[in-house]
Parts: structure tokens; sequence; C-alpha cells
């Protein structure tokens, strides 16, 4: 391969990259502005209506004032790792985004086979994300512990103990969802769930689903998990010397995160770009995939408008006393299942219903 | 030759994150230091196919262990006079095992283990070879031992850093739910006949 | 895997990362340069509620945040194990599945003894 070549190649890479980053970065942007609307519906009353018409230049407005706040950097800091943080906060949740299959296109018929697209498609797509998720902690503890302020290292402190909490159940649940599909590879996940409904991993896995999403809002400190923020008791927490387009930065993060999670729920249970069913594959497999995300974005902002916030207590024993246990039973249960029938004759409709998921087995 | 100057890249950046962890001044520049040099190396392990390994890396170490490192340095307290103290006291010791290692370092390059022969007949696997397939297969049949021992290793660390670090507070107030979600009307109710 | 493979897939993360840099490093320089800054003493000083800062930020934490991270890393390798067993359990069949049985019973009888000890008890 020529030099030439090569340059076309990483041009075309990164175009790639841009088509998925800078929508990331849109999406970020207008879920700020729904979630207005969303909860000021849900409150009773209008939200913003000002900016443009039905208030939808609003995002570009406060993108606008941040932009021309001016940026504070505390006397006492450690400048160096203050300046990081935000980028450091930043850059995992983009990262993550280059292994999510966005769905499979022949592009109008110029490919034979179907093409998954993906920034990258790699064969350990699942342990990608969660290994690129849990970096988002050193953004929360590099800027607590950087702003060389008491409530920036409260926050950061109880806000990593909270994050890695919630991983470990999030790990045994993808544990769980990988016994099924018996591969790693994001896109031959989403294929083992292909034909209808009855075939997505939420009907086996429907309690990993559910430990999933939670875990997944409380890795994104998203309310009921928001009390690292914990405006009445830590102003904030590691945020708190942060200002302007710094300060929003974080805020990025964090719903970038949270899109994240959604297409992510949407990828390991609900059968990712694939229609409920087949009747309506005529639309295509992105609209599908980018509908079921929009409904789990949907249910973040509405367990923000719902929900009270957790005390700190009661959060870690949900993440270590109820999930821990629930999602290592669970695996044992999904693999007694695939065994029943090998133990005694009288539960191979055991190992038949589990068989039933398992397409990739051969 | 773009596979080699990857490998340089990684190589030289990981050897500066090493020296970086040694020479800051600053322990928590010292752990970032040590966090850029692990992905390097997963970027090494990427490139001897060993993609399982390298995320692994990144999962375990910078995700996890790190984090751990971190919590123990922020809540140090870290006097800058105290640590130059001892320096003179732990020269010699630091040195002889400093020049050991220097002269192990170079008997071990100069063996011939490291001849360009010898590496380079490590190609790369074919198409359909799955790292994380490939592991899987041999952890759970031929290494069977290590892996039930490792669970016995967790097994020790749990136990020791319980034992180790739990103090239970005698102050504090602990919330039962269980016991608040059994208590019945006679527990808590007495009637009174005024 | 491959040689192709490895240019293919992991090359564009590679970019992806300086991608990200950028995307994350520009809006911070750029608002450095547009907006006015001008700052006092009082301003650059460390919050506290309004009250002069007193006493070092850098405070000793609970015994009970460093158990936690260490209890997650114990936990964290245990996931980490799980992961190839799941890929290939149906290639080493119920051998495989029995014994990783056993190491999730030595491990769980960790856990049990950490939530008898109250380790994973908060106040």
């Amino acid at each position: 391969m020529g030099w030439l070549d090569m340059a076309i190649t990483a041009g075309i890479w990164a175009l790639e990259i841009l088509a998925i980053a800078v929508p990331v970065a849109l999406t970020v942007a207008y879920t700020t502005y729904i979630e207005r609307r969303v909860i000021g519906i849900m409150q009773i009353r209008k939200g913003c209506n000002r900016v443009g018409p039905f208030g939808l230049l609003q995002p570009l407005a406060d993108g606008l004032k941040l932009f021309l706040k001016e940026t504070i950097i505390p006397t006492n800091a450690n400048k160096l790792l203050f300046i990081a943080a935000p980028v450091m906060a930043l850059v995992p949740a983009l990262v993550a985004f280059a292994v999510v299959p966005f769905g499979e296109t022949r592009l109008f018929g110029i490919w034979d086979e179907a093409h998954v697209m993906a920034v990258a498609h790699l064969n350990v797509g699942l342990l990608y994300v969660l290994a690129i998720g849990s970096l988002s902690i050193y953004g929360v503890l590099m800027a607590g512990w950087a702003s060389n302020s008491k409530y920036a290292l409260i926050g950061a402190v109880r806000a990593t103990c909270q994050m890695i909490s919630y991983e470990i159940s999030m790990g045994f649940a993808l544990v769980c969802v990988l016994m099924l599909a018996g591969s790693m590879d994001l896109a031959k996940i989403v294929d083992a769930q292909a034909g209808g409904f009855w075939h997505w991993y939420i009907i086996p896995l429907f309690p990993m689903f559910l430990v999933y999403f939670i875990s997944g809002c409380a890795e994104s400190n998203r309310t009921p998990f928001d009390l690292v923020e914990g405006e009445a008791e830590i102003v904030a927490g590691h945020i708190v010397e942060y200002s302007g387009m710094w300060f929003a930065t974080f805020s990025l993060a964090e719903y970038g995160a949270m899109i994240l999670i959604s297409l992510l729920t949407c990828i390991l249970f609900l059968g990712g770009w694939h229609a409920p069913i087949e009747a309506l594959d005529f639309i295509p497999g992105t609209v599908w995939l980018l509908l079921k995300a929009a409904f789990f974005i949907f249910v973040f902002i509405w367990f923000r408008a719902t929900f009270p916030r957790y005390r700190y207590d009661q959060m870690m024993r949900l993440g270590w006393k109820i999930f821990l246990p629930w999602t290592l039973g669970w695996v044992a249960v999904l693999g007694i299942c695939t065994y029943a029938g090998e133990l005694n004759h009288s539960l191979q409709f055991l190992s038949d219903m589990i068989g039933f998921y398992q397409p990739w087995r051969s | 030759m773009l596979e080699a100057g990857f490998f340089y890249l990684f190589a030289a950046m990981s050897v500066i994150g090493g020296m970086g962890v040694v020479l800051a001044r600053n322990t928590m520049h010292s752990v970032m230091f040590l966090i850029f040099c692990f992905f390097n190396t997963a970027g090494l392990f990427f490139l001897l196919d060993a993609e399982f390994l390298g995320i692994i890396l990144i999962l375990i170490y910078v995700g996890a262990v790190m984090v751990l490192f971190m919590f123990v340095i922020m809540m140090l307290e870290v006097n800058k006079a105290k640590l130059k103290e001892g320096f003179l006291q732990y020269l010699p010791v630091g040195g002889v095992i400093a020049l050991i290692l220097l002269i192990e370092l170079i008997a071990a390059s100069s063996s011939g283990v490291f001849n360009t022969e010898t590496i380079a007949a490590v190609g790369h696997f074919g198409k359909d070879v799955n790292n994380t397939v490939e592991i899987g297969k041999v952890l759970y049949t031929q290494y069977l031992l290590g892996f039930e021992i490792a669970a016995i290793i967790l097994l020790v660390a749990l136990v020791g850093a319980i034992v180790l670090t739990l103090r239970t507070r005698k102050d504090a107030k602990y919330q039962n739910i269980s016991k608040q979600v059994n208590v019945r009307k006679e527990d808590r109710l007495r009637k009174v006949r005024m | 895997m491959g040689a192709e493979y490895l240019a293919n897939e992991y090359i564009p993360i590679f970019i992806f990362i300086l991608v990200a840099l950028g995307m994350g490093a520009a809006p911070l320089l750029i608002t450095v340069f547009v907006a006015e800054q001008k700052p006092d003493r009082e301003k650059l000083s460390a919050y506290e509620c309004g009250f002069e800062a007193f006493e070092d930020a850098r405070m000793h934490f609970d015994v009970r945040f460093y158990l936690v991270a260490i209890l997650f890393v114990i936990f964290d390798l245990e996931t980490a194990f799980l992961f190839p067993w799941a890929v290939v359990l149906d290639q080493i069949g119920m051998f495989g599945f029995i014994e990783m049985m056993l190491f999730l019973i030595i491990l769980l009888v960790g856990y049990i003894y950490a939530w008898n000890k109250g380790a994973l008890q908060w106040e």
C-alpha cells in the first residue's frame, strides 16, 4: 500500500469518525433541550420556548452563553490536572462510540455482503465498551482532587465509589448476555436476536435488563443516583470549581454516557437494529435502533422528573447487596438451564428454552 | 512498516510513561504517567494480536487497580520535606539493587533470547483466530488448577482486606431494614387507659 | 485477527482518540480566548459557601472508601475471568460450567464473609 492509498484510507476513517462524533455532540445538545421540555410538560409548565420556534435554538443560545463566560482556575488548584480533567471526562464518553454498530448496510446494493456500520468492528466490542466506560471515573476523580476544595474532593470520592460499585453488577449482567450470544462482537449479539421481538434477550434476561439499565443510570450519575451532584450538601461535588464551557464539558460527558447506555441497552437486550416484527423490516434498521434508543433517553428523563434522590447508604446497599447477588445468581441459573437436559431428561425443556435463544451454539 | 511505526510509538511512549512515574515530583502526576504507560502497553498487546489481554489490561489495571492507587495517594499526606529525609540512608541499598538489575538486564539482552531471528519468526495469526476464544479454551481446561488457585487467592485478598481495614464504629447508627419492615403495631403502640 | 484486522479496526480507534482529544480540548481553548478574563483574588479562591477557606482541603476519609475500592478490584477480576468463559461455554461444556461454579462458590464464601462482617454496610 502506497502513501497515497494510506492517506485516502485515513481520510475516509476520519470522515467516518466525524460522522459519528458530530451527531453525538448534536444529540447531546438537543437532549438537554428535550429534557427541559419533557420535564416541563411533566410538571405542567412550558419549559424553554422563547429562543426560536418552540425554543429550538435554546441549546445554541446556551452554548454561546457558556463560551462567553469567564474561565476560572483557582489559585490553589493543581493547574495541570485541573485543565486535563474536563478532557479526561469527555474523551472516554466519545471514544466508546467507536464500536457501537448503528446498523448493517449494503450501501444501496453496491456491496454484496452487508457491512456493519461502526467505526471499528471489534471482536471484543462489549469488553471495549465496558473498559472505556470505566475510564470515565478519572475525569471525576481528577477534577475533584485538582480543585483542592473540600466539596469537590468529597464529591469525587463519593462519585468514584458509586461508579465502581455499579460497574460490577453491570459486568455480571453483560456476562449473562454473553452466555446466550457466545460472542463479544456487538454485531453478532444483535444478529443473534434477529427474527422478531420474541428473540430479543429482554425476555430470558429481563432482570439483567433492569440491572443493566439501572446500573447505567448510576454509572452516568443520573437521577435517582445523582447524589454525586448533591446540590444541597456538596454543591455540585467535583465540578464546583469549574465555570463556563469547562463546566459544560462535564455535562456533555454525562449526556454522552446517557446516550451510550441507551444505545447499548437496545443493542444488548432489544434486538438492536431489528424490527419487532419481521413485517416491519422495510423501515431501515438504523431508524429502529435510534427510535429504541430515543425511548430509553426519554426513560432517563422520565426518571429525573419522577424519582427523588437516593440516600448514599441506600444506593450502596442496592449495588452491593441486591444487584451483585442477583446478577451472580442469574449467571448460575442460565448455566444450569443450559445443561439441565444433560443432567436429567425431564428437565430437557429448560435446555430447549435456552437453546431457542442460542442461534450461535453449534 | 506501519506496524513497526506503531510499535516504536507505543514502546517509546510506555518507556517515557515509566520514566515519568519515577521522576515526577507530584505523586498524582506519577499515577497519571502510570495510566499513560498502561495504555501504551495495551497498544503493544494489540500489536501482538492479543486484543483480549490488551482490553483486560485497560479494564483491570486502568479501570480498577489505578482507581485504588489514586484513592490511597489522594488521602495520604505526602510531605515533600519528609520524603527527602531518608534519601542518603536508602541510597546504598537502592543503588545496589539498581546495579544488580542493570547487570541482569544486560546479561538477558545479550543472551540471544532477543535476537531478531527468533522474534521475526512470530507472525500474525490467521483471520479466524479469536484471541478470547483461544484463551478461554486453554484457561478453563489445561490451566484448570491455576484458575481455581486464582479464586482462592482472590478469596484470601478479600478476607485480608476486610480483616485489615474494617473497624466497626460503635457510635454509628445502622439501619436494619428487615427489622423496620417487620415491625408490628404491638411493638410500638401501647394503649393507655385515661 | 491478523494484520489486516488490526489495521482496519484498531487504527480508526487510535484516530478516534485523537479526534476526541481535539473535540474535548478545542472548546476549552476557544472559551479562554473568546471570553473576557478578569480574575481577582476572591474569585480564584476555593468555594466554601462564602466563608474563608480554612484547613487543608485534602482531608482523610473513612477507611470504608478504600475497602469498597479493594472489593471492586477483586470482583472486577472475577468478571474478567467470566468473560472468556461465557464466550467459550459451548466448547468447554459441562466440565467448564462446573469448574466456573466452583470458582464462583469460592468467591461467594468471601462475599458472605464480607456481608456478615458488615463490610458492605453503610451508615
